[in-house]
């Protein structure tokens, strides 16, 4: 398409040239400002969203210069006293005692305790309890910072558990720059704690609280299949009904391809209702008749099946198909090929790029799916990426640093996706221009 | 391929053949038109048959059309509304039949032109009026034609300004510049992103009373504090704000009134979201449509001395148009049916809000099946919702017959 401009363009003055660079430029950037801003809202901590930090100090040098080396720490446990910690469980092994010394802190950490009049070196206390009783040795862990210790937050932590490095009040964001803390022996005589700066987690660090408070990692598990059935059924239903309306004789032909062509006018909130309450039935039908359970809502079924009947991805393939010529078909006739084996054979392989724009816009489609999801899907199940972003939008609706990351984490295989195959989708649109 | 052996008459063993061809064609159709049958053309009756019913999750009694009655008010003005726009409809075709006709005929459909243009409009505005006042005090009613009301403020807000910037970007880009497929490739970032991420980064970022971009501009721009909308929170009416931006007061009608006072400031956000979104996608179909204009037509009219402004006028636009019509059809349409960013823009101000002014009808059938569970209401909702989409579209074709060159 729009190849060969018109040549006449060349004569053009330099401020017309200034012009349309300025506009097309200025176009350029509020297409992308937002995503902009998500990315760099994304790595900023809540105090310095809340501040209105232009720049988020992650992407800066300062929280990562001379950090410390990696260290274990032996930490000497003694039994606790009666009545010392409060609310800690009880059980038949006495709770113990320690503390760890935090001598070095990163910059942004150190700079928080400065507003508050207090330095390093931190103090860590750590409460040992066994709870579970079938685990050798101490597997609670409470650790909390500072020297008021019992009123500060304290955090559990499992063996081997990490990123939950304990919360200190004058120093919010010790969770994010302060060391990692992870108990990485809980044998009460040897007891041994790492402390790790790491310079990726401390980057990321929102994408990380995210994708764990969200549960994206199942979400993300769920979009990928949902994606990948929808787009395989496509394929498969969707090249069978355009060969045969592009290269079959049937009565009903040009009617059937009407009524295919008119469904893309109904709009979907018309077809919303009625097609829940077809599920239902389905699913009441599937389990009375034919004993399987919940085969239609809350699984995979209802969430892929109705969108396989793509009349858009139909129509594209047609007009691709009709184009190729009759002399191959009537070849491959002689050699007594049929129609299957002519599709299979003959018509796929000449085929790749308007399959593969049919793949990538089913793909973008089947990913970004969300009020039939919303409706269909009542747990976690096969609950889609989109889905679960709406609830998390709306849980850490404060948290606005938290929301963009987990925004982030929806759009990211998207753009990935797009940026390599950019071409099959501006020009799949482009060639039939439906779909709205 | 067949079509060759078609036109030789037939023997027994060619229409064997084409028998089976037949056969597995439908074969080959059959799992695509199953679904789209029991997922595309069903549910349309069905959707009927759930309206004609009082349903709520479980099917209720029959109650014929009720639920109609009860969004739209009483059956005469229905059926005067109904009435009306069918009689205009037909004088539409009479006066296409006066194209046809001559003589004596003529004169008999002038008068019955006439005629119909009296009767129908005057049945139509009648009726309008009855339904107006009814739903002065009837409060579904009232939400009902709100709601519809607000989807016209959501089109003409959206539609014209997506193809005013689609088409001025799109000209720019055909031109030849380094980096076309570079600004392509951006401009249709803004459609291939979920909607339900890009809406919560709107909300949070560009929206965002406080701190947000928009309104940072706006007081970098000079706004005074107090005066910076509230955006998806503001449910004021976009006409009181400007007016009182501009120091200009307003009758106390006007601010009142659900149509002079325009669209709230929580739908101006969602129209703007809307136009990021599918500006890019009408710049891309945009540059299809010029690219389709043959070179040939530019150089003739340079000879005939045409400048810029006239090629643009005489030759671009005219052979854009079935572009544009497509273009402002399938805006129209989405905008009916634009359910998803409302939903995130709006659900920490709860559905449809502030004060229901970005319920348009599709919300509020959402909002219908979901929140009340009224699946009948919500189904005949939509059917009007249905009704009054073919009767645009009826609308626009006409429009198009007139006025589109297909080249």
């Amino acid at each position: 398409m729009a190849e060969h401009a018109p040549a006449r363009r060349r004569f053009r003055l330099r401020p017309a040239r200034i012009f349309t660079y300025a506009v097309l430029v200025l176009g350029a950037i509020i297409a992308v400002i937002p995503f902009v801003w998500m990315v760099l809202t994304s790595l900023k901590t809540y105090g310095e969203y809340a501040l209105r930090d232009p720049w988020p100090k992650a992407l800066t040098l300062v929280p990562y210069r001379d950090l410390p080396p990696s260290e274990d720490v032996v930490v000497d446990l003694q039994p606790v006293e009666e009545g010392t910690w409060g609310g800690a469980p009880r059980s038949a092994q006495p709770l113990l005692e320690g503390r760890i010394l935090i001598e070095r802190v990163t910059a942004p950490v150190a700079e928080q305790l400065a507003r508050a009049g207090e330095s390093p070196p931190l103090e860590v206390l750590i409460l040992a309890a066994d709870v579970e009783e079938e685990v050798e040795g101490y597997d609670t862990f409470y650790l909390t910072v500072g020297s008021r210790v019992i009123q500060q937050e304290t955090v559990r932590v499992r063996l081997g558990e990490t990123w939950k490095a304990p919360y200190y009040l004058n120093a919010p964001d010790m969770e994010r720059w302060g060391p990692q803390l992870t108990v990485i022996d809980n044998d009460p005589d040897h007891f041994v704690v790492r402390k790790s700066w790491r310079p990726g987690v401390m980057l990321i660090f929102n994408y990380i609280k995210s994708w764990y408070e969200a549960d994206f990692a199942r979400y993300t598990w769920n979009s990928v299949r949902l994606t990948l059935i929808t787009v395989v059924g496509v394929i498969v239903f969707s090249t069978l009904a355009a060969y045969a309306f592009a290269r079959m004789n049937f009565p009903g032909r040009d009617a059937l391809f009407t009524v295919f062509l008119a469904t893309l006018m109904l709009p979907e909130v018309v077809t919303l209702i009625p097609n829940f309450a077809i599920v239902i039935q389905l699913d009441r039908f599937f389990e009375d008749v034919l004993h399987i359970e919940n085969a239609w809502l809350n699984n995979w079924t209802a969430l892929t099946i109705p969108f396989m009947a793509s009349t858009f991805s139909i129509f594209l393939l047609r007009q691709f198909f009709a184009q190729i010529p009759d002399e191959l078909y009537d070849a491959a006739l002689i050699d007594g090929c049929g129609h299957l084996r002519f599709l299979l054979q003959v018509v796929l392989p000449l085929s790749k790029a308007p399959l593969m724009s049919v793949i990538v816009l089913n793909g973008i489609w089947s990913w970004n799916a969300f009020l039939w999801p919303l409706i269909v899907t009542s747990d976690e199940t096969w609950r889609p990426i989109t889905v679960g972003l709406s609830k998390f939008t709306m849980e850490a609706a404060a948290e606005v640093h938290l929301m963009m990351a987990g925004a982030a984490i929806t759009i990211i295989p998207i753009l990935i996706l797009y940026f390599f195959t950019q071409k099959q989708f501006t020009e799949g649109i482009a060639t039939t221009g439906l779909k709205g | 391929m067949t079509t060759t052996l078609a036109r030789a008459r037939p023997t027994k063993g060619q229409r064997r053949r084409r028998i089976r061809e037949a056969l597995e064609a439908y074969l080959f159709l059959s799992p695509a038109t199953i679904l789209l049958f029991v997922f595309g053309i069903l549910p349309v009756g069905y959707a009927f048959y759930i309206s004609l019913h009082r349903w709520r999750i479980q099917k209720g009694p029959f109650i014929g059309l009720e639920n109609y009655f009860r969004l739209l008010g009483p059956p005469v003005n229905i059926a005067m509304v109904v009435g009306g726009i069918g009689l205009l409809i037909g004088a539409y075709y009479v006066w296409r039949g006066l194209f046809a006709q001559s003589g004596g005929w003529r004169l008999a459909l002038r008068i019955a032109l006439l005629g119909m243009l009296i009767i129908g409009g005057l049945t139509l505005v009648l009726g309008a009026d009855g339904m107006l006042t009814y739903a002065a005090q009837e409060r579904t009613v009232r939400q009902y034609l709100l709601s519809v009301l607000r989807t016209v403020f959501y089109s003409s807000g959206t539609v014209p300004f997506q193809l005013i910037f689609a088409f001025l970007l799109a000209n720019l880009l055909f031109q030849q510049i380094r980096g076309r497929s570079f600004f392509r490739m951006l401009y249709f970032l803004t459609y291939i992103t979920p909607t339900v991420a890009t809406a919560a980064v709107w909300r949070a970022t560009v929206f965002e009373p406080r701190q947000g971009l928009l309104n940072s501009l706006l007081s970098a721009l000079g706004m005074a504090q107090e005066n910076l909308p509230r955006w998806i929170m503001d449910p004021e009416g976009v006409v009181p704000f400007l007016a009182q931006w501009l120091h200009i007061s307003l009758p106390d009608w006007v601010v009142r009134s659900p149509v002079l006072s325009g669209p709230s400031l929580a739908m101006v956000a969602v129209c703007i979201y809307n136009i990021w979104v599918f500006t890019g996608y009408n710049t891309v179909i945009y540059l299809a449509g010029l690219g389709a204009i043959p070179y040939e037509l530019y150089e003739a009219a340079e000879i005939d001395g045409a400048g810029r402004w006239q090629l643009l006028r005489y030759v671009t636009l005219p052979l854009v148009s079935p572009t544009t019509y497509f273009l402002t059809l399938m805006g129209i349409i989405g905008t009916f049916k634009a359910v998803n960013h409302i939903y995130i823009m709006t659900q920490i101000v709860g559905l449809g809000g502030p004060q229901d002014t970005t319920t348009t009808a599709a919300i509020y059938i959402f909002k219908q099946f979901r929140e009340g569970n009224r699946w009948g209401v919500a189904s005949a909702a939509a059917f009007i919702l249905l009704g009054i989409i073919l009767l645009l579209t009826w609308i626009q074709n006409r429009v198009a017959e007139e006025r589109v060159h297909y080249g």
